[in-house]
């Protein structure tokens, strides 16, 4: 009879936990890659390919296809290494999602920001290197169409505003109603400046020169100085998190 | 006894329901596979793939001659090309059952599945564009073109994510009969590495690195579809181990 | 400047046997509401700071241009707009000094009130917005119309984030078990905070000559 009063458990779930193997080695191996590749983020995109900080979009098509001329080689290098690890951006995601699992809240912020920035990646980050690589690929094309594709890289670029505007709301909100403190609540207020900063940054489409245009003061500069505060923040506090996570702690999966 | 069945019932449907669910995602995979292979035939930019450095006015002539074909082979890619998602979605379900220290690995490699599958949606996207107004002046459809097949060929990244989570969750698989064989971990590992050179597509138009060349096209091609059929047999496995599993102890 | 009137307040007005257990334990000098909150005012001050110093260079850049536009906005408007606020932020100081008293019933009126200005800021400055935009003065007419439109946009961003933190104040004074001062104390932080950027936004881009 004390047989029925135990509920069945999942026999998969069971057999997972029975024989799971100790320590935290892969939720590790995810976050250094996080240093490492933003630093060949930021060697590609700042060093290289020249898109940060972006060069102005009120250029004449001749110095449009200088630009592209005289950054050929290294637009060329910069972004077929981006093709190789832009994959590793993904497992940023599922460890800040797997941390955000072990939030009082449930799965279902944790599954909105896996989503929200594997949609993201592509505008916002791999499609300004389709954009570039195209139009180095064959330089005699007609100058318009480099242009265009001058335009169209950074605009995606810099422009992608809601993929990550709603990975920022659903973030901050997973924190400020989260109950096990899996981060401070002050990340939560830090993550909010980068919903602002994504809106203050809508008139890209609009300027051409000035604080509101692609490079501009508030759109561009201020922009990506929030974006790398926050990025180091969450660095320390998933490094925390990790570290101060209990070795064998089941977390809800549903 | 009696009441013993009652609890345990919904829990057992839910299993086979689950297996179910599992069995089908599996099956479709050859199903896409062969609707796949009729399209690559299909596309008459694939035999043999066209090359990087045809001059604008062939590329523009490329697609009025061959309008039909192209536009039939791309509108089954549009509507099947997302059709191996059910099939990837079954690693990471698999990923999870294993005796991992936590689910990190799966989560990233499903972030990585969505990205890819979408990549791989706007590259036939861009080869309908194309062909929808053939007479469109050559440099715009040569644009087309160069978007549509850098698209397809260079974007291995998210491959090689996946391969590399992939062999990683295998390896710390603690099962003492672990989900996946550790070779099919190694065998993730050379799939990640033969895909790598692909990403130089964007760069070279001729040589075995270009789009049509023999490393980037035939044979990435040909590690993509090996990795799908290894890792079919191996998921069909995974699965009915699984169901008896389940069943064993039910 | 409101802030530290309470908290001065707290000390020599507060009756011992209102205070509730928390205040009891506090620290004579602590912090109003909490670290969090003070993290998220003081960083947005700086980022606020920074928007109003590139409006000033860009200003001194053009500034006919910037003295000529500012004519067609409506001082009126927002001087109204700035006493909207105001009134809501001496509610908000009022409800702190009520919760502390352990008056909840009165704390969730003046909470409310300083919510329902708070609505009739954004409707105010919906109706001044319609009104440039008729006149033809949109985002894109010139740098101080997209300065204008932008950094009062943000600003009622800020208001609306507002309202979704007095609306928790106001769940959490409605239950018992809920109740913390702190909270209201936070809830006051970030509504001053917000009243305190207006005061700035309006002297910029209203008032300087």
């Amino acid at each position: 009879m004390t047989v029925i009063s135990t509920p069945a458990t999942p026999t998969k779930a069971v057999d997972a936990q029975k024989y799971r193997r100790p320590g935290k080695l892969d939720q590790w191996i995810c976050f250094w890659s996080v240093p490492i590749f933003f630093t060949l983020f930021g060697l590609i995109f700042v060093a290289l390919t020249r898109v940060m900080p972006p060069p102005s979009p009120n250029l004449t098509t001749t110095q449009v296809l200088y630009f592209f001329h005289h950054h050929a080689l290294t637009i060329k290098i910069g972004f077929t290494m981006l093709m190789v690890v832009v994959g590793f951006a993904s497992w940023t995601n599922g460890l800040v999602a797997t941390h955000m699992k072990r939030m009082s809240v449930g799965s279902v912020w944790a599954y909105g920001y896996i989503a929200a920035l594997a949609v993201g990646a592509i505008p916002g980050c791999i499609f300004a290197a389709f954009a570039f690589l195209t139009a180095v690929f064959r330089p005699d094309r007609n100058p318009h169409v480099m242009v265009l594709l001058y335009d169209m890289g950074l605009l995606m670029f810099i422009g992608s505003l809601g993929c990550f505007a709603a990975q920022y709301l659903i973030f901050a909100l997973a924190i400020l109603l989260d109950k096990n403190k899996i981060f401070p609540k002050w990340l939560a207020y830090v993550t909010i400046w980068q919903v602002v900063t994504e809106g203050l940054a809508a008139p890209v489409f609009i300027f051409k020169h000035g604080p509101f245009a692609w490079n501009g003061a508030i759109s561009f500069w201020q922009g990506t100085a929030i974006f790398v505060f926050w990025q180091v923040c969450l660095l320390y506090l998933l490094h925390r998190a990790i570290k101060d996570q209990p070795l064998g702690e089941a977390v809800q999966d549903i | 006894m009696s009441v013993q069945a009652e609890v345990d019932q919904p829990l057992i449907g839910q299993h086979n329901n689950d297996i179910t669910a599992q069995t089908v995602s599996l099956w479709i995979t050859p199903v896409s596979g062969l609707i796949f292979l009729a399209a690559f035939l299909i596309f008459p930019g694939f035999r043999p793939p066209m090359s990087p450095s045809m001059p604008a006015d062939q590329v523009a002539a490329f697609f009025r001659d061959h309008t039909t074909s192209i536009r039939l082979s791309m509108i089954i890619f549009d509507i099947c090309g997302v059709m191996l998602v059910p099939f990837f979605m079954l690693i990471v379900v698999q990923m999870k059952r294993m005796a991992t220290p936590s689910h990190v690995f799966a989560y990233s490699y499903l972030s990585g599945v969505a990205t890819g599958a979408t990549l791989f949606a706007i590259a036939d996207l861009f080869w309908l564009i194309a062909a929808f107004r053939p007479e469109r002046s050559p440099n715009l459809v040569v644009l087309l073109n160069d978007m549509a097949w850098i698209v397809f060929t260079a974007p291995v990244g998210m491959l090689i994510a996946q391969n590399i989570c992939l062999a990683l969750a295998i390896y710390m698989d603690a099962r003492p009969m672990p989900i996946f064989p550790k070779w099919v971990g190694h065998f993730n590992l050379v799939c990640a590495a033969v895909m790598t050179p692909a990403a130089c597509a964007a760069v070279f138009r001729t040589g075995p690195l270009a789009w049509n060349g023999f490393v980037s096209f035939w044979l990435k091609i040909s590690m993509f579809s090996l990795f799908v059929i290894v890792m079919f047999f191996m998921l069909r496995i995974a699965i009915k181990r699984q169901a008896f599993e389940e069943k064993g102890v039910a | 400047m409101t802030l530290s009137t309470d908290a001065s307040a707290l000390s020599t007005a507060m009756p011992p046997e209102n205070a509730s257990v928390e205040d009891a334990q506090r620290p004579k000098d602590y912090l109003p509401g909490d670290f969090n909150m003070w993290v998220f005012v003081l960083g947005d001050m700086i980022i606020f700071a920074i928007y109003f110093i590139i409006f000033m260079v860009e200003r001194t850049r053009d500034r006919t241009l910037f003295l000529a536009s500012q004519q067609h906005l409506y001082q009126t408007i927002g001087l109204i707009n700035t006493l909207v606020l105001l009134t809501s932020s001496w509610c908000m100081a009022r409800a702190v000094r009520a919760t502390r008293s352990g008056n909840s019933v009165q704390a969730l009126r003046l909470v409310i009130g300083a919510a329902f200005c708070g609505i009739a800021f954004i409707a105010i400055k919906v109706v001044e917005w319609s009104l440039e935009i008729h006149h033809g003065y949109t985002l894109p007419r010139n740098d101080f119309f997209t300065f204008y439109f932008m950094l009062t946009g943000v600003h009622l961003f800020h208001v609306v984030m507002g309202l979704v933190i007095l609306g928790v104040v106001v769940r959490e004074l409605r239950n018992p078990d809920l109740r913390r001062v702190s909270m209201v104390e936070a809830g006051a932080t970030y509504w001053h905070m917000v009243d305190l950027l207006w005061i700035v936004l309006f002297a910029l881009i209203y008032v300087m000559r």
